[in-house]
């Protein structure tokens, strides 16, 4: 029995449009991992020393964070209003991203079933380990620059908190476990807040933390923190530990701290060039001979890039139907130009005081090995999302042909088959979320100087302009100063 | 027929997947009375602050150097609050908890309390300016404050255990009642709490 022509058509058509629906949905619900061009607007303002602009592009792009990179919105502005200055409204951004991250320990089943049918960026960002401790750093950083000392150390605490339970659930000793800079600034605040004891276990800890993690770190054991251990050790009356650390570091010179007593600390922290972007790496997997060549000629012969490329390559192997793409995120790195930053600290009366700042942390180092350490992760379940789609397409296929039927039945068939596998491909992409306002390295360095009122300059060397900022201390007290190069 | 069925399973995914998309919870506010504890994140919240400075002042009160300053001086001591030290893991509101000690001390009715060190500069300056800008007979002489006889002074501290997703957080607040002419410390409290917080690591 043949069928009308027109009954086919409508029942086909509601066929088709409730596949179509079908895509149209998830691709509405996949949510837009793209972060646009706004980090280059920001970039921009952050070469110009315009931080306010830097705070307004991310304000204003709220949206396109989306519900589900609250997070990363929420570091983002943190890092921008503390540079801005804007310490206390920072503080309330970080601690939303705190919050949040603490929130999403807890799953959705929902939510990681819509990943795994779509893509990654279906997924709540939290946030790297690394990226989630520099989160308390820079609060800690923000109610230092407040005088809130008391506050800043709530911040070391948590760090410590944080580290702790990220080496208790991480066996791995050679994987992220720890952090040196973290370790490090805690034992910076201690001290200054007067808690030398505290002071020298996280000085004793960040050492050991540089020192395990020297050969991924990229970061060699900050010389001061040599001069920090040997003052503190002996503080103590730690002789055994300070006989250690002498024979350790024959050639650091270091003054105790009775001899700080009536100087003022200045420690600058500079942010130095843009942390590393992630792109899209996709891998195209042929299950045919035909879908082999089609691979080997389109990689070839594509010149067009980004949305246009992915267009066309949806077009393409939607067409052959033999071909399953599996997306992964590609580490970027963008490294700074300054090795080492000079600040002259020039008094109303008497010669300037110039320090150069060293490598504390290599940003792009740790996103790698972040990356690196969950990329077997990314790849099992890509290649298992890519595999689900493929076949969810071919379901959709025969059941479309078998549902028209007769002789529309194959013409169904294709237009399905092109959609549905087209979609598959469309909507592979790669989680490329990361907390991009982070500098590629964090530069360090502390000396103690008279008290009075200073001038700060940054060294022409470094190509930025001469600073206005100045700063006024006291005996015994501590001033910070945050800088950023983006070169 | 088969259209129909496959249709329907197209229909039943779309709703599934509507809703997997989650629906914005409505915000709700609830008034309820100012005693009832709410622990909603496990953190120091102001039950922990009201609680614990009810009992720690009342068993500060309890003790006999209040009876021994009393039967001595034949009058009431006078207690300032002075610095009450964060060392825990939390931006814990220590001048909420200090006006709760200060409400606790004031309405016992044993003790004279005195305005803090941030207080008195604002009355100090009141002060002054009554000097110029009042009437004569109405203007507050300088000199006349009472000096305090005992502060009290303490720390919040706290111990964070944490694993898979359970936190054990213990608060230790300690109070100390020191004299002030001879920094004799005549009362040491101490009060503990402890919560644990679980939190799930998958629901639906």
């Amino acid at each position: 029995m043949s069928r009308p022509t027109a009954h086919a058509s409508a029942r086909w058509g509601v066929c088709v449009s409730a596949q179509f629906s079908w895509l149209v949905l998830i691709v509405l619900l996949s949510g837009c991992g793209g972060s646009g061009n706004r980090y280059l607007l920001v970039d921009n303002s952050l070469l110009a020393s315009d931080y306010q602009q830097a705070d307004a592009v991310i304000q204003k792009a709220e949206e396109e964070y989306g519900t589900k990179s609250r997070v990363l919105y929420w570091m983002d502005r943190g890092m921008t209003l503390q540079l801005a200055g804007e310490y206390q409204r920072s503080n309330e951004m970080l601690e939303q991203a705190e919050d949040e991250i603490d929130r999403l320990y807890t799953r959705h089943i929902r939510t990681e079933s819509f990943a795994f049918m779509t893509n990654d960026n279906a997924l709540p960002f939290e946030g790297d380990p690394y990226e989630q401790v520099m989160i308390n750093v820079l609060k800690a950083l923000n109610y230092a620059s407040l005088n809130q000392w008391q506050d800043a150390l709530v911040e070391a605490r948590r760090i410590d908190h944080r580290l702790n339970v990220l080496t208790d659930r991480t066996k791995d000793k050679a994987a992220y476990r720890d952090d040196g800079f973290a370790r490090y600034l805690s034992g910076i605040l201690y001290e200054s807040a007067g808690d030398v004891n505290n002071a020298f276990i996280a000085y004793r800890k960040a050492y050991e933390t540089f020192e395990a993690s020297r050969s991924w770190s990229r970061t060699a054991v900050p010389s001061q923190l040599r001069a920090d251990l040997l003052r503190t050790a002996d503080a103590l009356h730690l002789s055994q530990e300070f006989r250690e650390y002498q024979q350790l570091f024959p050639d650091t010179t270091w003054k105790t701290i009775e001899e700080h007593q009536h100087l003022a600390q200045v420690i600058v922290i500079s942010y130095n060039g843009r942390a590393p972007r992630k792109e899209d790496l996709f891998i195209d997997l042929p299950i045919s001979m035909d879908a082999l060549q089609l691979v080997l000629i389109n990689q070839g012969l594509s010149q067009a890039t980004g949305q246009q490329h992915r267009a066309a390559d949806s077009v393409l192997y939607g067409l052959n139907g033999r071909v399953v793409r599996v997306a992964l995120p590609k580490l970027i790195p963008q490294k700074t130009q300054v090795p080492v930053d000079t600040v002259s600290l020039i008094p109303e009366q008497g010669a300037p005081v110039t320090i150069r700042t060293e490598l504390v942390q290599d940003v792009t180092a740790l996103a790698d090995k972040a990356l690196s350490e969950r990329m077997v992760g990314i790849a099992t379940k890509a290649v298992a999302r890519a595999a689900f789609k493929y076949s969810a397409a071919e379901g959709a296929t025969i059941g479309a042909q078998h549902a028209v039927g007769g002789d529309a039945g194959p013409w169904v068939g294709l237009a399905v088959g092109l959609l549905a596998k087209g979609f598959a491909v469309a909507s592979e992409e790669a989680d490329k979320r990361s907390w991009r306002t982070l500098p590629d390295e964090i530069h360090l360095a502390r000396t103690w100087v008279s008290p009075g009122v200073y001038r700060l300059q940054k060294a022409p060397a470094t190509g930025v302009a001469t600073s206005s900022k100045t700063i006024s201390v006291r005996a015994g007290e501590s001033a910070v100063v945050i800088q950023r190069v983006i070169q | 027929m088969k259209c129909g069925r496959h249709s329907s399973s197209v229909t039943l995914l779309i709703l599934v997947l509507i809703g997997f998309s989650g629906c914005g919870a409505e915000t709700k506010v609830t008034r309820v009375d100012e005693g009832v504890v709410t622990d909603l994140s496990g953190r120091w919240n102001d039950t922990d602050s009201r609680m614990v400075a009810e009992s720690m002042v009342k068993e500060a009160l309890e003790y006999p150097w209040l009876s021994n300053f009393s039967q001595s001086k034949h009058r009431q001591p006078v207690v300032i609050v002075g610095t009450v030290l964060n060392n825990s893991h939390e931006h814990i509101n220590v001048g909420t908890f200090i006006t709760d000690l200060e409400r606790e001390l004031t309405n016992s009715q044993k003790v004279t309390f005195v305005a803090g060190q941030g207080e008195r500069e604002e009355v100090r300056t009141e002060r002054k300016e009554q000097a110029m800008y009042a009437k004569e007979d109405t203007q507050k002489s300088p000199g006349k404050e009472i000096g305090a006889d005992y502060m009290m002074k303490g720390t919040i501290a706290t111990i964070l255990d944490e694993a898979d997703g359970t936190k054990a957080m213990f608060y230790q607040v300690d109070l100390q009642m020191v004299d002030m002419e001879s920094n004799a410390k005549v009362w040491f409290g101490q009060k503990k709490i402890k919560k644990v917080i679980e939190k799930k690591r998958t629901v639906f």
